[in-house]
């Protein structure tokens, strides 16, 4: 049919562009992954090895014996509590503003959401850095709690995970509350009438009527956090130290100071299998809300 | 605006849209043949079979969902059909694209464009159809009077009243000078006055234009004050197709009989030649229609009714509602069977309504009140 | 309205916002005004007010060489992408179809990955098949990423007009071009514009990606910065950065105004 074939051909040029340089890459990553390193860095395309993912979880001794080895694991176990970390407070800071914006007249709704807008689509770098400002050595906090008399010294914030922490939320917190905000904007103003109206106070009408109703924000939002902060690589690499490294990091040492490759490939699969695990159970619990609607 | 003044509409000099000028008088103006669209299980169009004359106002009329909105766009070329043919003057359409179409459209929604003026929008087709310059605007000057926008030549839509805009709406579709226009429903979106004024308004803008009208409304009101013919539609079907007088005075479909006007159904048996029995046992005369024994349904309008006195009339029965109409009154009374029937009486000077609810009542039904469908 | 009673307030959602509004913007102001500060040092002491690190930058040859790519990258990027993905909105506004689902998750795909997993993927495709690391991958690149994100406000301005509006051109002898060219495209083009604007805001902000795949003389901006600020904080880094948020904000303020004045 014709509408058929104009629908495809104007598809096409999106669908091979994101097909050929992102889809495939991807796959081809998968590859990479099971190839054995090249000596100086590198891979040899021709053999196939399980280097990568063993050395995820096993480190050799000086005997040359495969002993379970927990710092890859660590890291992992980090990134993932520090992005659930990042996710609740995020939602705990988001949800009272968010309520707050939706409730204002339609006029300055929308300028409230341009101000929350534009952090979002500020270089994410610049918002990163200017945390290193406010919490270095002498910085913005230091000066401001020592010339209140509140400490006499440096608090020695940064190049800890809190500061990787403050910098991912506060990198992340658009993310939650435009969500958020969208799905309170569009409850029916009748519905928390009706709730007054039938003696719900301020308190009830929240739980039982709002909270319900913005959930796919909440539950949105919450994937929407999750999910980058899982590998991000700015936030943790500026504001945080050594001892406090996350995914992002490791990966991009694979592929500049360690020069392994296939160990990095294997690193970002594996990162990509957790975003699958998380976006999958989002998924689930979307369907399964969906069917106790209908 | 008279007759005069629209001689000099050159509506036909205009050699817009439709290639095949030269047609016989007795050719249809809009015809369709076997047309059928099914979307998955539902058949919108089932098998239609239509003639639409030259210069009447044809009404497709019918509740939502009964295809009259398909069968509309189907002339329009914005829905293809699954089957069967649509010709225009003689011209036939099947597989031309909407654009390549003799007929204009007044869309339900206006779809006045709203980032261009008054002006340009009612020279949109006639720019498409690669007229001069100055040919284009002397029509949309003439368009403008036509519809009574002089001086909003300059307006954007979003200045302009919902009556405005659908002056402009017509205006636009009327500009290239197609000899069928299709109208979507396009009152609907007015206010009941500004409605009403419209209707008469879109009347006489036909009898001026003398141009074929198909007019697709759910609201019978609308089709009985303008249409020339109406065809009744349900399920994919054309019912019957009459005049509006046809229509409501002698529907041959119960469904017909049901959506027009308000109607008394009542199930008969017919037991002699004009006589018939209903449940109760009374029996009662009417025109002739069905065979012996056969069941048929009596169409009983409730304004050709008297209601009588317990004694007066045929059917007894008490009052059960008042329902107070201004220029009508109609009662609803409960038949002994337990059936309800409506009666309505036209307020006359002074008069209060003769009954009260609980009263004991009879109907009298005229013989020629009574239209008996055999189907 | 109803929304001005006493009732839809809720007490401590206000002074909430407000704190998380303030959490928002400190640090940047901070950063803007840190940039004028006359100091020697990056450190918060006040030195009086001062241009002279936006002197700094403008006579920094690198840092202009980079950002001549990121302008360049970005412009030719937003401009394949946003085309793209008129195309593919047209196809998947206002219309259902078998496969649609699938279509727009990959469509998503680019915004879902983490973007180091992304920029390895694409490192390692371009090795793998030859393409030198310059401008041409990183506007490969970047054009993967445009597409989603002009492809999101464009289809929402499609999807908000009125379905007639295209089949009266139609109906009006206007073939499909001349529908799209006269009708559509005026109508969607804030949606274009804006969508266009954050694309070139995305090219222009991402670090990420553009670190992994770009050359030895192809840096960008924001990878000159980053590289700058592991080295070491100096209080030019404060000058360019304001420059980047201001280049971010005057963009979002032109799509801002620009959407308010077509409401």
């Amino acid at each position: 049919m014709r509408p058929q074939a104009q629908r495809v051909s104007l598809l096409l040029p999106a669908l091979l562009t994101i097909g050929l340089l992102f889809i495939v890459p991807l796959g081809f990553m998968a590859f990479v992954s099971t190839l054995q390193r090249g000596a100086d860095g590198g891979v040899i395309w021709t053999r196939h090895s399980i280097d990568a993912y063993v050395q995820f979880l096993f480190e050799r001794d000086l005997a040359d014996n495969l002993v379970i080895n927990t710092d890859y694991i660590r890291i992992f176990l980090r990134s993932i509590g520090l992005a659930a970390i990042t996710a609740v407070s995020t939602l705990v800071l988001a949800v009272p503003t968010a309520l707050w914006m939706a409730f204002q007249p339609p006029s300055r709704r929308t300028l409230l959401l341009f101000i929350v807008t534009v952090p979002f689509w500020t270089n994410l770098l610049v918002r990163n850095y200017s945390w290193v400002l406010m919490l270095r050595n002498g910085g913005v906090v230091d000066w401001v709690l020592i010339g209140l008399h509140l400490r006499t010294e440096s608090l020695d914030l940064l190049y800890t995970p809190l500061a990787t922490g403050i910098g991912l939320v506060y990198s992340f917190l658009p993310y939650m509350i435009l969500p958020i905000y969208v799905s309170m904007e569009k409850i029916d103003r009748r519905y928390i009438e009706a709730a007054f109206d039938l003696g719900a106070n301020r308190i009830r009408a929240m739980q039982r009527i709002i909270l319900p109703l913005a959930m796919p924000g909440i539950t949105g939002g919450l994937i929407l956090v999750f999910v980058p902060c899982l590998g991000a690589f700015i936030s943790p690499e500026l504001l945080g130290g050594a001892k406090s490294m996350m995914i992002g990091s490791l990966i991009q040492q694979q592929f500049g100071q360690s020069r392994n490759w296939p160990f990095g490939s294997a690193l970002a699969f594996v990162l990509l299998g957790l975003i699958l695990i998380a976006l999958w159970l989002h998924a689930l619990r979307y369907r399964r809300a969906g069917k106790v609607a209908s | 605006m008279t007759a005069a003044h629209v001689a000099d509409i050159p509506s036909r000099e205009l050699d817009v849209a439709a290639p095949v000028r030269r047609s016989a008088d007795h050719q249809a103006a809009v015809e369709c043949r076997g047309l059928v669209k099914t979307y998955g299980p539902v058949r919108a169009l089932d098998n239609v079979d239509l003639a639409i004359r030259p210069n009447e106002f044809f009404t497709l009329l019918g509740p939502s969902g009964c295809g009259k909105t398909t069968l509309l766009r189907s002339i329009a070329g914005f829905s293809t059909q699954d089957s069967g043919s649509i010709s225009v003057h003689g011209q036939r359409l099947d597989g031309l694209p909407a654009y390549r179409r003799p007929v204009n459209t007044v869309f339900q929604s206006y779809a006045v464009f709203p980032h261009m003026s008054v002006a340009r929008n009612i020279a949109f087709g006639l720019e498409m159809s690669g007229h001069p310059k100055d040919k284009v605007a002397a029509r949309v000057r003439e368009m403008l009077a036509l519809v009574r926008l002089e001086g909003m030549e300059a307006r954007m839509p979003a200045q302009l009243s919902g009556g405005q805009q659908q002056r402009v709406a017509f205006a636009r579709a009327l500009a290239p000078g197609p000899r069928v226009l299709l109208l979507d429903e396009p009152l609907s979106a007015l206010d009941q006055k500004l409605r009403t004024g419209m209707q008469l308004e879109l009347k006489r803008l036909q009898r001026d234009v003398g141009i074929t009208f198909v007019f697709v409304t759910h609201d019978q009101h609308e089709a009985l004050t303008m249409s020339d013919r109406i065809a009744v539609m349900s399920g994919g079907r054309i019912l019957q197709i009459g005049s509006p007088e046809e229509i409501y005075e002698r529907p041959t479909a119960r469904f017909v009989a049901d959506f027009i006007g308000e109607t008394n159904l009542v199930e008969a048996e017919k037991i002699g030649p004009g006589r018939y029995r209903i449940a109760s046992g009374i029996e009662l005369d009417a025109a002739d229609g069905g065979a012996v024994g056969q069941t048929v349904t009596l169409v009983i309008r409730p304004e050709r009714t008297v209601l009588e006195g317990r004694d007066g009339g045929l059917l007894p029965g008490s009052v059960d509602q008042v329902v107070y109409e201004g220029t009508d009154t109609t009662y609803h009374v409960v038949l002994q069977q337990g059936d309800r029937f409506r009666v309505c009486e036209q307020n006359r000077t002074g008069a209060r309504p003769r009954f009260s609810r609980g009263d004991a009542v009879s109907i009298a039904l005229p013989r020629d009140a009574i239209r008996v469908l055999s189907a | 309205m109803s929304e001005a009673t006493g009732l839809w307030r809720f007490p401590g959602a206000r002074p909430a916002a407000f704190l998380v509004l303030a959490y928002l913007y400190v640090p940047i102001i901070v950063l803007v005004v840190l940039s004028f500060n006359g100091n020697d040092s990056a450190l918060a002491r006040w030195g009086g007010f001062s241009t002279r690190w936006y002197g700094v930058v403008a006579a920094d040859a690198d840092m202009l060489r980079s950002l001549r790519n990121s302008l360049i990258v970005a412009t030719v990027a937003t401009t394949v992408g946003t085309t793209i993905a008129i195309m593919a909105a047209l196809a998947t506004s206002k219309t259902r179809f078998k496969g649609q689902g699938a279509v727009e998750a990959t469509l998503g795909l680019p915004l879902i990955v983490p973007d180091i997993v992304a920029a390895i993927a694409i490192l390692l495709l371009f090795v793998a098949v030859g393409i030198p690391l310059g401008l041409v991958s990183l506007v490969l690149a970047h054009s993967i990423f445009a597409i989603p994100i002009s492809y999101l406000p464009i289809r929402a301005r499609l999807e908000g007009l009125d379905p007639s509006l295209a089949e009266a051109a139609s109906d009006l002898y206007a073939p499909p071009w001349a529908s799209f060219r006269r009708i559509i495209f005026p109508l969607i083009w804030p949606g274009i514009v804006s969508g266009a604007m954050l694309a070139f805001i995305g090219s222009l902000g991402d670090v990420v990606v553009s670190y992994f795949v770009s050359g030895p003389g192809s840096t960008t901006l924001p990878v000159y910065v980053f590289s700058m600020v592991r080295m070491g904080i100096t209080p030019a880094v404060n000058a360019i950065s304001t420059v980047l948020i201001a280049v971010s904000v005057a963009l979002l303020t032109m799509s801002y105004l620009l959407g308010r004045r077509v409401q």
